[in-house]
């Protein structure tokens, strides 16, 4: 019987590991590798000099790193399923809302992580390019990535909003008021895309340092709490033929 | 059938979760109020001087309808506690007539300095200004939609459910309390 209990939510688990391990290459790749998240972020009000000292500088770490993202980019995807089955667990809400997480998950991957790094892939491909070129590459891969929020606030609002119409529980309350903390702090970085410095700038404490450091406790939550969810899923909830299948 | 969901005479106002993203919406404005002082400190004579710029009576009356849309809720609260609805809905549409007046002024002050050239991009002073009361701004029409729902939920034929109108009320209370902080900094603070 416990061989059938570990069996039926396998997928599940798989997918959860995803999360933690795809958070592990996030962070090797755009903390380590690519600098890109620095500490300290490279802001916008750097010299010609600077942005060129910064991309070029870097320039073998920064291809190991793109090369890793190309390659693991496509993690996320399996985070996102395994979020999406257990809203669509809840009652309350029809499986509208996780469509809608679903739809925004897949689309904020490109802005997210995969636009920066693309232009930053092409600015070391060929280093002896015109400085001021190496510095719009530069310009639109950070204001993109800190910039990009419409696709982050909708995922959190609509699943926060799952979360407060849902009946049974399947995610506490308390992580839905999170999720709406990350709304907010996706909504206040909104002037990286005028501010060449200070706090709202895309390296400034309120749009960059804040936000990261509320999505770290938020992921760090939700992770756990998604463990519980898939742990909490009875068994009824599983087809009995698939069951029995893997039981022979 | 209209007695109110009764909840014990002492308890935490709302669901307990509510207090989580207060605690945590108070964490971030601390944030915007420290970037607000740390570069008013660098800049000291170029913040008094912008300060001048704006409509303290605007101000001071925004507050004054805040704080007395507050007292409108908490009154619509207690009624509803009483199971006295009809007037609990009264309170509660005063509350939102209230908040609605203050958008409306908000507005008002926003496109009066906007058309006497004083924009986000004008100094560090206006930055601020406009950031954090739009951030609020967006505080107070989420406030709004709240509102909405609690007197929808007063006006239905079931029994009130008194967490709820609680949820929403305490919600609504920190959105006043963010907007004294945001006056006494940015309007009056000398």
């Amino acid at each position: 019987m416990t061989q059938l209990r570990r069996n039926v939510k396998l997928d599940q688990l798989i997918c959860w590991w995803s999360i933690p391990i795809f958070y592990q290459f996030f962070g090797l790749i755009f903390g380590y590798l690519t600098k890109i998240m620095g500490p300290p972020i490279p802001g916008p009000n750097l010299t010609l000099e600077g942005i060129t000292a910064f991309t070029l500088g870097n320039a073998r770490h920064m291809q190991i790193g793109i090369v890793l993202l190309a390659i693991s980019l496509g993690f996320a995807s399996m985070g996102t399923g395994v979020i999406v089955v257990q809203m669509r667990r809840m009652s309350g809400p029809g499986p509208v809302l996780a469509y809608c997480y679903l739809a925004c998950g897949a689309a904020a991957a490109l802005p997210g992580c995969l636009f920066c790094g693309l232009l930053f892939a092409v600015s070391v491909f060929r280093p002896d390019r015109d400085p001021q070129i190496i510095a719009v590459l530069y310009e639109m891969g950070f204001v993109g990535f800190i910039g990009c929020l419409g696709c982050f606030a909708t995922q959190y609002l609509v699943f926060a909003l799952a979360i407060f119409l849902d009946r049974r529980a399947i995610f506490p309350k308390w992580l839905g008021y999170m999720t709406l903390w990350n709304l907010v702090t996706e909504l206040i970085a909104a002037p990286v895309w005028i501010f060449r410095s200070g706090p709202y700038a895309w390296n400034g404490l309120i749009s960059f340092y804040l936000g990261v450091l509320i999505f770290v406790v938020w992921i760090v939550c939700l992770i756990t709490w998604l463990k519980k969810a898939i742990k909490n899923q009875p068994l009824e909830e599983f087809d009995p033929a698939c069951t029995g299948t893997l039981l022979v | 059938m209209t007695t109110a969901t009764t909840l014990p005479a002492r308890h935490l106002p709302g669901d307990p979760s509510i207090w989580v993203f207060v605690l945590g919406d108070m964490v971030i404005f601390g944030c915007y109020f420290a970037a607000y002082l740390f570069d008013r400190g660098h800049d000291h004579e170029l913040f008094l001087q912008s300060q001048q710029h704006l409509s303290q009576g605007v101000g001071a009356i925004n507050t004054l309808i805040l704080l007395t849309s507050s007292l409108f809720v908490a009154l619509s609260t207690q009624a509803a506690r009483a199971a006295d609805l009809r007037a609990a809905s009264g309170l509660l549409t005063l509350g939102g007539a209230c908040g609605a007046g203050f958008v409306l002024l908000k507005s008002y002050e926003w496109y009066s300095k906007l058309s006497a050239g004083l924009t986000i991009s004008s100094n560090a002073f206006f930055m601020h200004y406009y950031m954090m009361t739009s951030v609020h701004f967006f505080h107070v029409l989420l406030g709004l939609v709240i509102l909405v729902i609690l007197r929808r939920e007063l006006q239905g034929s079931a029994p009130p459910r008194m967490q709820l109108l609680e949820t929403g009320a305490t919600y609504w209370h920190m959105v006043d309390f963010l907007w004294i902080i945001i006056f006494a900094l940015v309007y009056l603070m000398r």
